[in-house]
């Protein structure tokens, strides 16, 4: 019917191998390499696009009043399908890497640093206590540490997540300046999607902007 | 204006012998509409009823009531109260009957322009029992029963029935395909990961899409509806542009530059994907053509870029950028030429949408009184209009396929949901109730 018509692309979209390793959920189909060649993609960072443009001639599947109806078929997804989402391995793997990170981090006693609303400086409070996170880290050379962004519920997700790596970014940066080797030290903004706090107040705003120090796991 | 439309839907298992209809006929050419045109009046429509034919209890009563939320949603049809008319009927057959006739007559006179009813049942299957529905159509212009439908399918599409019906309705006075069957994808919380959900464009239905267990953020769907892309985290530590396919859940990454890689956007005719990637020091917006993969850098400031839209033609972005401070919208061709600043009011102004009408943008706009709200903005910067008022932070605003209204989230009620807002600022609608966490609402486009 023409309800379902619209899939007769599904088979054509490729994934590429690299994707593949990176996605974690990964799915037999998805080891097929589309045109693009992943050596190229490992090169450029730019993964497989499948064509997503309307479909010529796909219309809006509505066929108008009749005087004399035929019976149409309704189907399920109306032209948006919808898979069932897969509970991957990365589920359990993530929080189980989460929880270890905390535990490495709390035995560090690594403290964190605030910042005001708005902004990415870091205060004189902060500076005192990336000193003393910078000598644990030199006494600690092996670790590799991970400088998270965060902020506060107010403003846009989206700006949110450039102010998470200002932030980030500038924690990194005094720590550089303290003699922390720049290659331990890797950075990620969270925005405001991770927070520590959930209450709509300042004390709780307060707590949501800062960069977080995390003890990576790992490598 | 002397437009008289009687809509009838019949919906039934009875009626299924489409016999009776051949006295339907006539050579009534079809209306077609500027609906928004704000000279535009909405055509008068009542609904007798979804009469109940042999299907469970509830059967006429949901679709009844699907039907008449998409008809008022539409903002095409003005639904009219036909009790308060003194049309009190709730059966009008096959439309044919004297009875009928009557009850037209006294539509048209109360200016009711279209007249629809339905009857809806069960019909006996093989596995299970199938779910019909018949709707007519009456307009009172041209005196006679239009046309009308007759669906079937399992039960659990009766609101996808009345989702079709309704768009039908939406076509033949408009010619456009209606906004019913449209989806909105958001993130929704679970626990501390953020995932990725699809649910119907009034709220039902909702289906996660993602269960990785961390972030996944900002979805954008693909012309075509058959694929999101949206950022997501590899191993917690890394930002990429993913890409799902509805369909089937296979999901890949797109663009995996190091640093952030946000705000992905496909261009309306597919052909390019812009985004936001801090990759070569601060966030700056990129162009990647999805067919060569050849990849443009569309801005070069020592501050923050993000949020690229597209206009509709495709020819033009509005962006943000923090280039004076605080984020403020900005306009550029699609090429990174020709970029000059569009908002000026206020010092924090991001998240823009352009509407597929082309006529306006909106964007999340911070008030005096420092609040987070909804405002659009027309593209030559004349016409400015704040929509929401009230405290709780209002955000990522996206507009539906017929331009007629935008789906955002909001703390307004205490934790964050999504809304929907008609563009003028009227009938704003809660659309989630689940859940603790709902956010970055983004429409589909039309099917």
């Amino acid at each position: 019917m023409a309800v379902v018509a619209c899939f007769a692309l599904v088979s054509t979209s490729g994934c590429s191998k690299k994707a593949v390793q990176s996605g974690g959920d990964t799915q037999s189909s998805q080891e097929k390499t589309a045109k693009g060649g992943s050596s190229d993609e490992a090169k450029s960072g730019v993964g497989t696009f499948p064509d997503t443009s309307m479909q010529s001639g796909g219309g809006s599947g509505l066929r108008g009043l009749d005087k004399n109806p035929s019976e149409e078929r309704v189907s399920p997804g109306n032209g948006t399908m919808l898979a069932k989402a897969d509970s991957s391995a990365s589920l359990g793997r993530q929080l189980e890497e989460v929880r270890a990170e905390q535990a490495a981090s709390a035995a560090a006693g690594l403290r964190d640093v605030y910042f005001s609303y708005d902004s990415w400086m870091i205060s004189e409070d902060g500076r005192q206590v990336l000193s003393r996170d910078a000598e644990w880290m030199k006494s600690n050379p092996s670790s590799a540490i991970k400088v998270e962004g965060h902020c506060d519920e107010r403003g846009t997700s989206a700006y949110n997540l450039v102010l998470g790596e200002k932030r980030a970014k500038a924690v990194r940066n005094y720590l550089v300046e303290l003699g922390v080797s720049a290659n331990r030290l890797s950075v990620v903004s969270y925005g405001k999607e991770r927070p520590f706090c959930g209450e709509h107040a300042e004390a709780c705003y307060q707590e949501n902007r800062r960069g977080h120090l995390v003890v990576r796991s790992g490598k | 204006m002397n437009r008289r439309i009687l809509v009838s839907i019949v919906v039934g298992g009875i009626c299924a012998v489409a016999g009776a209809i051949g006295i339907l006929e006539s050579g009534a050419a079809d209306v077609f509409l500027e609906a928004t045109r704000p000279d535009f009046q909405k055509i008068p429509l009542g609904v007798v009823s979804i009469e109940n034919n042999g299907g469970p209890e509830w059967l006429g009563g949901r679709l009844e009531e699907v039907l008449k939320k998409d008809v008022k949603r539409s903002l095409v049809f003005e639904l009219m109260d036909l009790p308060s008319l003194g049309i009190k009927v709730r059966d009008v057959g096959n439309g044919l009957g004297n009875g009928s006739k009557a009850v037209f007559k006294q539509a048209a006179d109360n200016g009711v322009s279209v007249l629809v009813w339905g009857k809806a049942g069960l019909k006996k299957g093989e596995k299970e029992d199938d779910v019909n529905m018949e709707g007519f159509v009456y307009d009172s212009g041209s005196d006679e029963v239009v046309g009308g439908k007759r669906y079937a399918g399992s039960p659990s599409v009766v609101r996808l029935m009345a989702h079709r019906f309704a768009d039908e309705l939406v076509f033949r006075y408009t010619g456009e395909p209606g906004i019913a069957r449209t989806k909105i994808a958001y993130v929704s919380a679970q626990g501390a990961a953020r995932e990725l959900f699809v649910m119907d464009y009034d709220g039902y239905d909702a289906r996660q899409l993602t269960a990785d267990g961390f972030l996944n953020l900002m979805p954008r769907w693909s012309p075509d509806r058959r694929f999101l892309v949206f950022t997501a985290y590899r191993d917690r530590n890394t930002q990429d542009i993913d890409m799902i396919e509805l369909a089937t859940g296979k999901r890949w990454t797109l663009v995996s530059y190091g640093g952030l890689n946000i705000t992905p956007a496909l261009s309306p005719d597919g052909n390019f994907l812009a985004f936001a990637s801090s990759h070569e020091g601060n966030s700056e917006i990129y162009r990647l053509d999805t067919r060569t993969k050849a990849v443009q850098r569309l801005t070069t400031n020592p501050a923050g870029e993000l949020s690229p839209t597209w206009s509709p033609t495709g020819r033009e972005l509005a962006f943000v950028s923090d280039r004076g401070g605080g984020p403020q919208v900005f306009l550029m061709s699609s090429d990174g030429s020709n970029v000059r600043r569009l908002t000026f009011e206020g010092d924090y102004n991001a998240a823009p949408a352009w509407s597929p009408r082309g006529n306006w943008i909106a964007y999340v706009c911070r008030t005096p009184r420092k609040e987070y709200k909804l405002c659009v903005i027309s593209p030559d910067g004349q016409k400015r209009m704040q929509l929401t008022t009230g405290g709780g932070v209002d955000d990522s605003p996206s507009w539906s396929p017929d331009g007629r209204h935008l789906v955002f989230s909001s703390t307004a009620d205490g934790k964050s949901h999504i809304y929907m807002i008609d563009a003028d600022g009227k009938d704003l609608e809660r659309l989630t109730f689940e859940g603790t966490h709902n956010s970055a609402p983004t429409w589909s486009p039309a099917s």
